[in-house]
C-alpha cells in the first residue's frame, strides 16, 4: 500500500484535502474485519425469531412446549413473558399516537408480516430455527389497511386500537400567503404523486450479542446500530435496568444508512434472552428478516403551485401523506425533518405544508439515506419538471430562475432553515457542461424523428447535515432532546504516541482517516503516525447521548470536538514545552513532530514533552496535573422551534446536482442510462476520495430505488419482495459510469467549512423520473411515481396509444 | 435461513449415485445447487438426504458426435457461454447461460441442474426446447432418451424419475442455412425472465422459412412453443410482415403468472414484442 508519505513529500503539508487510502480498507480488504457476526464468546448460543405471516392478527395462544423439549433448546421467550419482564418503548409521539404500545416481541396482536412473536434460544442457529418450527400459534385474523390515505378514513381498520386513530402527527406549516399567491398567479400548476417504499439493504444485516454478566450486572452489548448511545434510553427505560450497566460495543460495521438506527427492539430482545439463558447469546439477522422489517417512509401528495408565466414559482401548497407502518419507533422525527430543506434549492416565499402521518399494517420504516427529505426534494424536483412542461419551458430555465442565488447566502428559508452557502446555478451549469446539454437537446430532437425515445432528466436536492434535535419539539414540548453533540478525546502516551477517541459510530465511512487527517494537520505530523480507535465501545470511547453517525453529521462533529480536543492538548503541550525551553506558551508551535520556539527557532520532540508530562513528571510546572489526554463535547450553536415552527433543522446544507441521459424502449417500457452526470458540493473537502465514494455510493442508491428497488406487499398485506429475488438491487452491470465534478465553496458555520456528505438527498429519483417523462414527451406522458417499473411505463403508453386511437 | 438436517452423500460414480437415491426415499440430487440450496435455506425444501454428483467430472463435456453435440449434464454454465462450438452451432445457448444470475452461480450452476430444476423462468430450459435437445436419463435399468417436449412435465416437474439422473443432452445438428437466438426480458442482467424467447430458424431459398421452433419462458407452467407462430411462419418469406403477424399470434395458449415485475397482460404483450425481435436475431446469425 501507497503511504501517505509517497503522496505528498512536502513537511509543511495541509493533509486535510487529500486524497489519503483509508486506514480501514487494508483489514477489510484482506478479511481481517470484525463484524458483530464474528463476536464469539465462551457458551455463546443462538437466538432465532418466530414472526407473524399476518398483516393483523390477535394472538389467540401461543405454546412453546413442544420447541422447548426440541433437541439443543435453552429457553424460549413469548409476548406475553415480554409484557411481564419489561415495559413498552419510549415513545415521542404526541398523545393520542403515544399509546401504541411497542415491545420487543408481539403482545396479544401482531400488526405486520414479519413482526417478531417468539424467539428460541438453542445451542446452534439450526437447532433454534427446528425448534422455532414447533412453536404454535393460534392466530385470529383482522381487518387490515395498507394504503395511508385510506387508513385516515373513518371507518378504517385501526392498526393499534388504544390509540382510536392511524394518525400519528398531523402538522400544518404556513408561511407567508399561499393563497394570495395561488390568486395571483398566471397559471396554478397541480400534480398527484406517489412516493414509493423502499431502503438501503446494507451488506451487513442487523446482529446483536448480548453477554450479560451475572458477576457484575453488567450488560455487555456487541451490536452494529449506528446510534448505540441514543439507544441508551429506550434499552434502559423498557427493559428496567440502571444505563450504567448497559455497555455498548460495535465493531466494523457493513453499512447502515440509517435502517440501523431502530434495532433497539432486537437488542432489548437478545438483552432478555441472555438474562434468561444465562448465556451469551447471538442473534444474526438473515436476509429475508431484514427484508421484512426495515424499510424507508412511503408518502404521497397534493401538490399545487403557483406560478408566473416565465417560469416563477410563487410558493408551493402540499397535502402529504407520509406511510409509517405499524411502528413509530423513530417516528413522527421524519414527519419534521423534511422541513430541514422545505423549499428545496429554491427561492419562493409562500409554502403551506399539511403533513399527515399515519400508520398502516406493513413493515416499520426507520430513517434510510436521505432520510424524509427525499421524499419531499423528489416531489419538488418532479414538480418543476411539471411546470417547465405545462409553461413550454426547458427545466433548466426554470431552475435558473428559481434557485437560491449565492449572493443571497446564507439564505433563510420559510421555515427557519439557514443554508450555509454555495452555488446552486453554478453547480447546474457545470453538470449541464459535463453532460454536454444542449448536444444531447440536439440528439434527443433527432432520435425522436427516428422513433427513438430519448430523455434528460434534471434533479438539484440539498443534501442537509448534522440534525438539531430540537426540531422534535414541533411533535411534543415533551420530547427532552435539542442541537446536538460529539465528543473526541485525543491523547500522547509517555512515549509520545498519539491516540485518537471518537463518539462516532463508523459503518464503513472512513472516519479513522478523516480523524487522523485532521489531527495531523494540528500538530503537524503525519496521519500514519496517529491510531484512531476503530469501532464504538462506551467503555473505552468518549462519547454523547448523540454519538453515532447519522444526519450525515460524523465529518462536521467529530472534526468539531477533535479541534476542540487538540486545542485544550496543544495548549497543555505548549505551557510544558515553554516551561521545559524556557520560553512563553504563545511563541510555541508545532512541525513535524516538533515543538518549536518561533522566536529562537530551538525545537524540542513531542515525545520528551509527553515522558515529562507522564513519566518524569517531578519536571512539570509547578502545580500541573500530569498526563496528556484532552476530552472535548462540541455542539453546535442551535435553537428551539418558534411558535410558527421555524428553526434551523441541520448546521449543513450540501448539495447536488444530476443529469440522467436515458434511452427508453416504448414496446417494453424498459430504458437504460445512456449518461449520467453529477456535481456535488460539500464544502471543504477532507478526504476527496472518500467524498467521491459517498457520492457514487448515494448514486447507486437512488439510481436502485428509481429503477430497480421496491417493497411490494399484495392485498393480504404479505410482502411480494422479501428476498434478492424479488427486491432488485442494482450491480456495477446496471449503475452507468458515473461523471462528477465537485464545487468546493466552504460552510459559513461548520467548523473549517467542512458540510457533511453521503446522502445525496435522493438525486437520482428525481432526474431519473424527471428524465423518463422526458423521454415519453411525444405521448404527452405524466410520471407521478417515483418508482419506474416497465410495465407500468408500457401500460401508460399502451393506455395513451388506445386513446389516440378512439380519438381517430 | 439454515436448512433442516439432512443426510449428505458424495458418490464417486453415477451408479452410486443411482443406488444412493433408490436407497434413500426423499432424496434429491445436488448439482451446482444454485437452486436447491436456496430453496432449502427458506425451508421451501427439505429433502432428507442430498446425492452430490458435482464431483463426477466426468460428467462435465461438450463433445460433438456424428447427428447431435452431446453436453455433459454437469457443464457448468460458464463453459456453455463460452464454448466456441456451442456458440457457433447453437447460439442462442450462449445468449441464454451468459444471462443467468451471475459469474459466480455461472462458475457453479450446470445445465442439468437448471434442466432438472424446471424453473420456468429459468433460461435454458427454454433455450433447449427450441433446440428440442434429447434428454439421456440414466438409472438402475440402463438409460432412455427423451425429446423437450416430452422432458418438461409441469411446474419444477421432468420426466427424470426419483431414482434417475440426468447424465447428457443432446443438441441434434442443425441443417445448413439455420440460426439462432435467445432473448431474456427482465429488469437486471441475470434476473428470472419476465419473459424469456428462444429461435431456432432454418432457411430455404431466398428468405424463406424451411422450419422454426419458437420457446416461451416464465409464461406457462413448462418451456412453450408458440406452435401458431412456428405454423404461420412455416414456408412464408421472413419479411418485417409476416414476423410481426406471427408474433401477434405467439401468445396463444401461454397463461404468464402475474407478479411484481410483470402482470399478466404485461407479459402476454412481452410475447410479441420478444418473439419478433428474437427471429430477427436468429435470422441475422444464418450462415
Amino acid at each position: 500500500m501507497a503511504t501517505v508519505m509517497e503522496l505528498v513529500k512536502e513537511s509543511e503539508v495541509q493533509w486535510v484535502g487529500q486524497p489519503l487510502k483509508r486506514k480501514e480498507d487494508p483489514r477489510l480488504i484482506t478479511g481481517l474485519g470484525k463484524f458483530v457476526d464474528d463476536v464469539k464468546l465462551p457458551g455463546l448460543a443462538f437466538a432465532s425469531i418466530l414472526r407473524s405471516p399476518y398483516a393483523s392478527a390477535k394472538i389467540k395462544r401461543v405454546d412453546v412446549s413442544r420447541a422447548e423439549k426440541a433437541p439443543g433448546v435453552i429457553c424460549t421467550l413469548t409476548g406475553s413473558d415480554v409484557s411481564k419482564l419489561t415495559d413498552p418503548f419510549l415513545q415521542i409521539s404526541s398523545a393520542p399516537a403515544n399509546k401504541v404500545k411497542d415491545y420487543c416481541l408481539a403482545v396479544d396482536k401482531v400488526h405486520f408480516v414479519g413482526e417478531p412473536v417468539a424467539a428460541v434460544v438453542a445451542e446452534t442457529r439450526a437447532e433454534a430455527e427446528d425448534a422455532m418450527e414447533l412453536i404454535e400459534v393460534d392466530y385470529e385474523p383482522e381487518e387490515h389497511v395498507l394504503d395511508a390515505r385510506k387508513a385516515l378514513e373513518k371507518d378504517a381498520p385501526l392498526v393499534h386500537e388504544q390509540v382510536g386513530s392511524n394518525l400519528v402527527f398531523h402538522g400544518k406549516w404556513d408561511y407567508g400567503d399561499i393563497e394570495d399567491a395561488i390568486r395571483k398567479a398566471d397559471r396554478v400548476v397541480n400534480a398527484k404523486l406517489h412516493f414509493h417504499r423502499f431502503s438501503s439493504t446494507p451488506i451487513e444485516n442487523n446482529g446483536v450479542v448480548v453477554n450479560y454478566d451475572r458477576a457484575t450486572g453488567f450488560l455487555n452489548i456487541y451490536c452494529n446500530n449506528q446510534m448505540p448511545m441514543f439507544c441508551i434510553p429506550w434499552l434502559s427505560f423498557g427493559l428496567k435496568f440502571p444505563s450504567n450497566k448497559i455497555r455498548m460495543i460495535t465493531g466494523d460495521i457493513g453499512g447502515g444508512f440509517g435502517t440501523k438506527i431502530i434495532s433497539y427492539p432486537y437488542i432489548a430482545l437478545i438483552c432478555l434472552l441472555s438474562m434468561k439463558a444465562k448465556r451469551p447469546v447471538k442473534w444474526t439477522e438473515d436476509r429475508r428478516e431484514h427484508m421484512f422489517a426495515n424499510h424507508g417512509n412511503e408518502r404521497s401528495f397534493d401538490v399545487e403551485v403557483p406560478v408566473k408565466k416565465d417560469g416563477t414559482i410563487l410558493g408551493f401548497k402540499v397535502s402529504a401523506f407520509d406511510d409509517c407502518g405499524a411502528y413509530t419507533r423513530y417516528e413522527p422525527a421524519g414527519a419534521t425533518i423534511w422541513a430541514q430543506v422545505s423549499p428545496g434549492v429554491y427561492h419562493f416565499p409562500n409554502l403551506k405544508v399539511d403533513f399527515f402521518q399515519v400508520m398502516t399494517n406493513k413493515a416499520p420504516v426507520g430513517p434510510n439515506r436521505g432520510y424524509s427529505r427525499m421524499q419531499h426534494l423528489w416531489m419538488i424536483e418532479r414538480t418543476v419538471d411539471i411546470i417547465a412542461k405545462e409553461l413550454g419551458l426547458d427545466p433548466a430555465d426554470v431552475r435558473l430562475k428559481n434557485y437560491v442565488r449565492s449572493d443571497e447566502m446564507p439564505y433563510v428559508t420559510p421555515s427557519g432553515g439557514i443554508y450555509d452557502g454555495g452555488d446552486y446555478s453554478e453547480s447546474l451549469r457545470k453538470a449541464m457542461k459535463l453532460i454536454d446539454y444542449d448536444g444531447l437537446r440536439e440528439e434527443q430532437a433527432r432520435a425522436r424523428k427516428s422513433g427513438k425515445l430519448i430523455g434528460i432528466g434534471i434533479a438539484t436536492a440539498v443534501d442537509s447535515g448534522t440534525n438539531n434535535f430540537g426540531q422534535v419539539k414541533i411533535i411534543t414540548d415533551d420530547n427532552p432532546f435539542s442541537g446536538n453533540s460529539e465528543a473526541a478525546r485525543v491523547s500522547i502516551d509517555g512515549l509520545g504516541q498519539f491516540q485518537v477517541g471518537l463518539g462516532t459510530v463508523p459503518q464503513g465511512q472512513g472516519h479513522e482517516t478523516f480523524a487522523a487527517q485532521i489531527v495531523a494537520d494540528e500538530f503537524g505530523i503525519n496521519p500514519d503516525q496517529i491510531t484512531v480507535l476503530s469501532g464504538f465501545d462506551s467503555a473505552i470511547n468518549p462519547y454523547s447521548h448523540q454519538s453515532g453517525s447519522y444526519a450525515s453529521r460524523s465529518a462536521v462533529m467529530g472534526t468539531g470536538a477533535l479541534l476542540g480536543a487538540t486545542k485544550k492538548l496543544k495548549e497543555k503541550v505548549a505551557m510544558i514545552a515553554a516551561h521545559l525551553m524556557k520560553t512563553l506558551p504563545e511563541n510555541i508551535s508545532f512541525s513535524e513532530g516538533n515543538v518549536v520556539d518561533k522566536q529562537t527557532g530551538k525545537k524540542m520532540p513531542i515525545w520528551q514533552i509527553a515522558n515529562v508530562a507522564w513519566v518524569n513528571n517531578v519536571l512539570l510546572p509547578e502545580g500541573m496535573e500530569p498526563g496528556l489526554v484532552a476530552l472535548n463535547f462540541w455542539r453546535p450553536n442551535f435553537t428551539l422551534p418558534d411558535e410558527k415552527w421555524r428553526l434551523n433543522q441541520t448546521l449543513t446544507y450540501s448539495y447536488q446536482t444530476h443529469i440522467a441521459a436515458i434511452e427508453l424502449d416504448p414496446e417494453s417500457g424498459k430504458f437504460k442510462i445512456l449518461r449520467y452526470v453529477i456535481v456535488d458540493d460539500c464544502g471543504t473537502q477532507i478526504n476527496p476520495m472518500i467524498v467521491e465514494g459517498q457520492v457514487h455510493g448515494a448514486a447507486a442508491h437512488g439510481i436502485g430505488a428509481a429503477m430497480f428497488e421496491e417493497f411490494n406487499y399484495d392485498e393480504n398485506g404479505q410482502l411480494n419482495s422479501n428476498t434478492f429475488i424479488d427486491y432488485l438491487v442494482p450491480s456495477a452491470v446496471e449503475i452507468p459510469h458515473l461523471i462528477t465534478g465537485h464545487l468546493e465553496i466552504p460552510s459559513l458555520f461548520a467548523p473549517k467549512g467542512i458540510r457533511g456528505v453521503g446522502e445525496g438527498g435522493g438525486t437520482p429519483l428525481g432526474a431519473i423520473s424527471n428524465a423518463v417523462e422526458d423521454a415519453l414527451a411525444p405521448f404527452g406522458l405524466q410520471i407521478t411515481d417515483s418508482h419506474q417499473n416497465p410495465q407500468h411505463i408500457h401500460k401508460l403508453i399502451r393506455e395513451k396509444i388506445s386513446k389516440l386511437n378512439q380519438v381517430r | 435461513m439454515t436448512p433442516k438436517k439432512f443426510d449428505y452423500y458424495s458418490p464417486t460414480s453415477i451408479n452410486e449415485a443411482i443406488q444412493l437415491l433408490h436407497d434413500n426415499e426423499d432424496s434429491k440430487v445436488l448439482a451446482g445447487g444454485q437452486s436447491l440450496l436456496a430453496l432449502m435455506k427458506l425451508r421451501l425444501a427439505a429433502p432428507s438426504a442430498l446425492v452430490d454428483i458435482s464431483k463426477l467430472q466426468e460428467m462435465s463435456y461438450v463433445r460433438e458426435d456424428k447427428d447431435y453435440l452431446g453436453i455433459g449434464a454437469l457443464t457448468i454454465h460458464d463453459i456453455i457461454e463460452h464454448n466456441q462450438t456451442i456458440k457457433k452451432k447453437f447460439t442462442l445457448l450462449t445468449d441464454a447461460a451468459s444471462k443467468i444470475g451471475d459469474q459466480q452461480i455461472r462458475n457453479v450452476g450446470t445445465i442439468g441442474g437448471s434442466s432438472c430444476h424446471a424453473d420456468p423462468a429459468a433460461d435454458l430450459p427454454t433455450a433447449l426446447s427450441a433446440v428440442n435437445a434429447h434428454f439421456v436419463i440414466r438409472s438402475g435399468k440402463g438409460q432412455r432418451i427423451v425429446p423437450a417436449t416430452e422432458f418438461f412435465v409441469d411446474l419444477f416437474q421432468t420426466a427424470v424419475g426419483h431414482d434417475e439422473v440426468l447424465s447428457e443432452i443432446r443438441l441434434p445438428y442443425l441443417p445448413p442455412r439455420s440460426g439462432s437466438g435467445y432473448i431474456k426480458h427482465s429488469r437486471r442482467e441475470g434476473d428470472f425472465a419476465i419473459v424469456g424467447t428462444g429461435v431456432v430458424l432454418t432457411m430455404g431459398d431466398g428468405n424463406v422459412c424451411k422450419d422454426i421452433r419458437i420457446a416461451l419462458g416464465a409464461v406457462s407452467a413448462t418451456p412453450l412453443r408458440a406452435k401458431s407462430a412456428e405454423e404461420y411462419l412455416k414456408g412464408k418469406t421472413l419479411d418485417d410482415k409476416n414476423i410481426a403477424d406471427a408474433a401477434e399470434i405467439a401468445n396463444e395458449g401461454a397463461d404468464p403468472p402475474s407478479d411484481m415485475h410483470g402482470s399478466k397482460e404485461y407479459r402476454m404483450e412481452m410475447i410479441k414484442v420478444f418473439t419478433r425481435r428474437t427471429v430477427k436475431l436468429a435470422m441475422s446469425r444464418v450462415m
